[in-house]
């Protein structure tokens, strides 16, 4: 399989397949990284769609100093930091509403929120974007320890959240 | 919690993530293999992973792949190659952007013209080697001049305290007098909290200057004393070539009225220029004069006061003093709206147009840079 980097490459070369191939590669599990944190389906779709443009802008100055894939995440937490700070200013946070989910999915959704926040980025960079601990990392300018560490108390504490009855302690 | 096992917590789970060396990762492995406690840590996060995978996310809009492979056609129709930049409408964005700002700090900083002639003049009079003077003629009468004598003009500060200023009054006078110098101007003030103070301009002959500095010193205490001597040479040496021109058109002037004829406009208009280089010549012997006597005559500039004494006046009542302050602040408030509206008329329209030409390149250059911090590495 051709890599991301290589793909990129030829993208910017003149190649419209190669984008094509990144992008069906990374449409999904960039759509699900916005969807996961944010409670809105269309502004989710609005980020992932401005991350590919922002990629796709910035290709006449790619250069493959990382790997891709923390680039594209890099962007996409850009925006999202964005996005937060927008929310913040306009609205005041309000209760996610989940429509059809099922138990299971709002007992984990409920539980992940009640992470500190730092500690549950990592979590899901690692649960849902797969992201190596050196990824993390660089995506967060944080030691590799420290992502290590974090990771180990954010998992522990979730534990907690999703079987407190069985941890028989106060999370 | 955990004890006495040859690998920590944490380094269970980098193992259970394929993130721990070679090394530590087969020690973790042997571990593993014999330790129920970690075997349920290890089964605890496989679950934990499990329950969080069970968040799906629905798929996202067919629209997207339009919206992308049109941004994907624009970028695949820019031109490329070493000049392709050229064609980007950022590039030109930017160039414009400072293109203006260089501008701006041209004009910004462009030095504030001042009067050639002051700089040439001072500069002749300091160096004679490097004087380019009309003539030769005039050259040489420079040089005469120089060699006989620099012509200096000499000013003098003096600030002197006496005991008596009614006693010492007149003998300044009597000095002034005994030397051959003159009185060029006088001002006798009383001050409320003090005594009468003296300032005055004296002309003093530049050979009797030192005599006479020496005796008004006597008079008291001596506050301040300081001396110039300003070398106007050059000065004098143009203006005597200028006046030797203008005599010399002068007399062309008169000799082609006596000699030639013509017809009565020609005539008036000769006459009107002899008047005119006529009304020079006579401002430049005034000036010639003027030199000649700042030459001959150094100006000592005297100020004489009495030494400190109490005050001679109580001060005003309150209610005068307060109305005082009333009138002064009526008059300072005046002032300051006065000066507000001064400065918003004398500024305020190139502030305006300054503004209306630099904010769209401003506000352009600012969004680009913003937009590249936020989508940048």
């Amino acid at each position: 399989m051709i890599s991301d980097e290589a793909l990129m490459l030829e993208f910017q070369g003149g190649s419209r397949p190669a984008f094509e191939e990144v992008f069906a590669r990374y449409r999904e599990p960039l759509y699900g990284f916005f969807r996961r944190r944010l409670t809105n389906r269309e502004r989710a779709e609005d980020l992932t769609q401005e991350a590919f443009i922002v990629v796709i802008r910035a290709t006449v100055r790619y250069q493959p100093k990382a790997l891709f894939r923390t680039y594209l995440y890099s962007i996409a937490l850009n925006l999202l930091a964005a996005e937060r700070r927008k929310l913040a200013r306009t609205a005041p946070a309000a209760n996610e509403v989940i429509e059809n989910a099922a138990d299971e999915v709002l007992w984990v959704r409920e539980a992940l929120q009640k992470l500190e926040p730092s500690d549950r980025e990592i979590l899901m960079l690692r649960e849902y974007e797969q992201l190596s601990y050196a990824e993390i990392a660089e995506l967060l300018r944080i030691p590799i320890n420290t992502v290590r560490s974090r990771l180990f108390r954010s998992r522990l504490a979730l534990k907690c959240h999703l079987e407190p009855e069985r941890e028989g302690v106060k999370c | 919690m955990l004890t006495n096992h040859l690998i920590e917590q944490e380094e269970l789970m980098a193992y259970l993530d394929g993130e721990l060396g070679t090394d530590r990762a087969s020690a973790a492995a042997t571990h593993l293999e014999g330790c129920q406690e970690c075997q349920r840590l290890a089964a605890d996060f496989r679950d934990l992973s499990q329950q969080l995978t069970s968040w799906h996310v629905e798929q996202s809009s067919p629209a997207l792949t339009n919206h992308i492979a049109a941004e994907m056609g624009k970028y695949l129709s820019q031109p490329r190659g070493k000049f392709a930049f050229l064609a980007r409408r950022q590039a030109w964005a930017w160039a414009g952007g400072l293109s203006v700002a260089a501008f701006v700090v041209a004009i910004l900083i462009q030095p504030r013209s001042t009067p050639q002639y002051e700089k040439i003049d001072f500069a002749r009079a300091r160096n004679p080697l490097p004087l380019q003077i009309r003539d030769s003629k005039a050259n040489t009468f420079f040089d005469e001049v120089r060699a006989r004598n620099p012509m200096i003009a000499r000013t003098t500060q003096l600030t002197i305290a006496v005991k008596d200023f009614a006693k010492t009054r007149p003998i300044v006078d009597e000095i002034l007098k005994r030397h051959g110098g003159y009185l060029g101007q006088s001002n006798i003030s009383s001050p409320v909290d003090s005594g009468p103070v003296l300032e005055a301009m004296l002309r003093v002959p530049s050979d009797q200057l030192d005599t006479a500095m020496a005796e008004l010193k006597a008079l008291g205490r001596v506050e301040s004393e300081s001396q110039t001597g300003e070398e106007i040479t050059q000065q004098y040496v143009d203006l005597e070539a200028r006046l030797s021109n203008a005599r010399n058109s002068e007399k062309r002037l008169t000799d082609l009225l006596r000699e030639r004829t013509g017809k009565l406009a020609d005539v008036l208009a000769v006459e009107k220029e002899i008047e005119r280089v006529r009304g020079e010549i006579e401002r430049m012997e005034a000036e010639r004069k003027n030199f000649a006597n700042r030459v001959d005559f150094a100006t000592l500039n005297i100020k004489l006061f009495e030494e400190s004494r109490a005050g001679l006046q109580v001060p005003g009542s309150l209610s005068y003093r307060l109305r005082n302050a009333a009138v002064e602040g009526y008059r300072t408030t005046v002032e300051s709206v006065t000066g507000a509206a001064s400065f918003l008329l004398a500024y305020g329209p190139s502030v305006l147009f300054w503004t209306s030409v630099l904010f769209f390149p401003v506000r352009l250059v600012w969004r680009r840079l913003r937009h590249h911090l936020l989508h940048s590495l």
